[in-house]
């Protein structure tokens, strides 16, 4: 019975032992390679003392050996830990710190950053597959490959500590998304249903190792034994060269952030690429454009479009199937909630709201993360314990999210017969201005509908002892002028909530996982 | 005028050794060496860069020859500008 990540693998290898997991450029592992050298890391880090609940750290850019990274350090009883090449040396030295990693594993791409990562690593005894000198121990890739293949014989537990995702977080310190065995599945098993991911199907995984996107190529594929087109980090700068790949491998499920295929529609190469096989198209991570999913859509016309929604600590808890391009004025909803899960939507004290209030979302699901790593008080602070009649506790994450259900509202574009959850905005991006309180969501949404506006942000500004003013980052191809953008959002929202000022930009900063980078942008226009 | 080869992947070299990755002269960079895949060079970077041969080398980049072939190295970039210089 498959009870852990790795079951996923070796038993589509005992089924299909010549079916592709994975692809990268013209490198490719089949489910039997992958299992079998999977189980040489896995030998490998058991023979340099990794034991059970050990954290690796994985330092790689996209590529195939992440692959073989990961099911080896479960294999071996260890948690991986992604480490993003891209984020500052001092970053991934505190990272190394703070899960206690003793063993790196990389490849030649890193080798002009890791002679900085070395000159502090810590607590790191042993770097697998770097060329870096430096005192301590170090082994190339290909010792795996002297190392027996059986699997290590290993006790582990469905609820063991498997993967630690770090979240670059909006202030402060990196928090560590803790992931069981049992949530990684249960994120595979309900995704692979839900989409009806089958052994025919090319997944293409877009995102970095470091972001939680990845379990859906990673885990879910593996599970139905699809292949994943691991997309190389050349192709994410270049959305022309990424349409030639989509066409190229004839991905048939596409799943990335939503800027992504925004850079796609403004590369203007869409129409001149046959993306037939794509049957699914999945968007997550932030809200997409209305105006901008309507152009895909009509691009893409094989394709299922779905809004996915869950913060990494849940890994997913809704989704919505956009049946017809939807109207440009309305954002897209959260959804439905998914199986195995239910939610609460509460009060500021924590009791529930009416049907069509805002609250903030809490969820209960199998899917949902051990807590965070090495921080107890912020785990219990982000849930709740819920009793009902002296039953036992049901725990639920707090998504800090605020929703409300579509119930009581005239949201004529959703032609459902169950309830959805819309969106409402960040609990932290409530703010006051000139006495009143304001979603920036809301105010964003609304810019982002106006036309020829093809992305905007909106930031709070202080301002004196009047508090805080609203202004805009837009970006467009066209000549726009702020009034008449204003007068445009006058007919959505009130005075108080239209941008004091909108300035245009080329592009908006976008954090390495393709989000807004809502902390650059502040700093940048303070 | 034409500019020479080896002085215009200098100049390119310079440019990303310089105001994109903040490094001094004795950071070695080759004009092979590969520009994408080990991230030595971001997204943001991309438009920089652009910015930056169109204004140098007086050519306009279309979005369309905005791919992987044309970017990935300093090389295959310098042959790119001398293409459109052609046209």
């Amino acid at each position: 019975m498959a009870y852990l990540l790795t079951h996923l693998v070796d038993d589509t290898a005992a089924q299909s032992p010549d079916q592709l997991a994975f692809r990268f450029g013209n490198q490719a592992l089949t489910y039997a390679e992958l299992a079998r050298q999977s189980n040489q890391l896995a030998n490998l880090l058991r023979a340099e003392g990794v034991e059970r609940g050990d954290r690796v750290g994985i330092y790689l850019n996209r590529c195939l050996e992440t692959a073989v990274a990961v099911y080896g350090i479960l294999k071996a009883g260890a948690a991986f830990v992604p480490l993003d090449p891209a984020q500052p040396v001092a970053r991934t030295q505190y990272l190394l710190d703070n899960c206690t990693i003793k063993i790196l594993l990389t490849n030649k791409s890193q080798r002009r950053r890791l002679p900085d990562l070395l000159t502090n690593p810590g607590p790191l005894q042993l770097v697998i597959g770097g060329e870096a000198a430096w005192t301590g121990r170090k082994l190339p890739w290909a010792a795996i490959q002297s190392m027996t293949d059986s699997t290590p014989e290993v006790r582990i537990l469905s609820d063991d500590l498997a993967y630690i995702i770090f979240s670059s977080g909006s202030t402060g310190q990196p928090k560590g998304i803790m992931h069981s065995h049992r949530s990684g599945l249960a994120y595979a098993r309900l995704s692979v249903d839900l989409y009806g991911v089958k052994a025919t199907d090319v997944i293409g995984n877009f995102c970095a190792l470091h972001f939680d996107q990845c379990t859906f190529g990673y885990f879910s594929s593996m599970l139905a034994g699809a292949t994943t087109i691991i997309v190389s980090d050349a192709h994410t700068k270049f959305p022309v060269s990424l349409l030639q790949l989509i066409e190229q491998e004839k991905m048939t499920i596409w799943y990335s952030v939503p800027l992504v295929m925004t850079q796609m529609i403004q590369s203007g190469a869409l129409a001149k690429h046959d993306l037939s096989a794509l049957r699914w198209v999945k968007f997550g991570g932030e809200a997409f454009s209305p105006h901008q999913l309507v152009q895909l859509m009509a691009h893409m016309p094989n394709a299922i479009f779905s809004n996915v929604y869950g913060p990494a600590e849940v890994n997913q808890c809704t989704f919505y199937h956009i049946d017809e391009p939807p109207s440009p004025e309305a954002p897209i909803p959260l959804g439905e909630v998914w199986d195995d899960t239910e939610i609460l939507i509460l009060d500021a004290a924590d009791e529930p709201v009416t049907a069509g209030e805002v609250g903030e979302l809490l969820v209960r699901s199998s899917t949902r993360m051990l807590g965070y790593w090495r921080d107890p008080e912020r785990t219990e602070r982000s849930f709740f314990q819920h009793r009902k009649s002296g039953g036992p506790v049901q725990i639920f994450y707090r998504t800090g999210d605020l929703v409300c259900t579509s119930a009581g509202r005239s949201v004529a574009e959703i032609p459902r017969s169950r309830d959805v959850l819309l969106f409402m905005g960040r609990k932290d991006r409530q703010i006051k201005t000139r006495g009143y309180r304001v979603e920036l969501e809301e105010v964003e949404s609304i810019l982002n509908a106006q036309p020829g506006v093809l992305e905007a942000a909106v930031y709070p500004i202080k301002n004196g002892p009047e508090g805080l003013l609203i202004h805009a980052l837009v970006v467009s191809d066209q000549s726009l002028e702020p009034p008449a953008i204003k007068q445009g959002m006058a007919l959505h929202l009130p005075a108080y909530s239209i941008p004091a000022e909108i300035r245009f930009v080329q592009a908006l900063p976008r954090t390495d996982a393709g989000k807004i980078d809502r902390r650059s942008l502040q700093t940048l226009l303070a | 005028m034409k500019i020479e080869i080896s002085t215009m992947e200098d100049r390119i070299i310079d440019f990303i050794r310089l105001e994109i990755l903040g490094e001094g002269p004795s950071f070695e960079l080759d004009a092979d060496e590969d520009l994408l895949g080990s991230g030595l060079i971001g997204s943001m970077d991309i438009f920089r860069l652009i910015e930056f041969i169109e204004r140098e080398f007086s050519i306009k980049v279309n979005p369309a020859d905005m791919t992987i072939e044309h970017f990935a190295t300093v090389t295959a970039l310098t042959q790119f500008i001398q293409q459109q210089q052609a046209v």
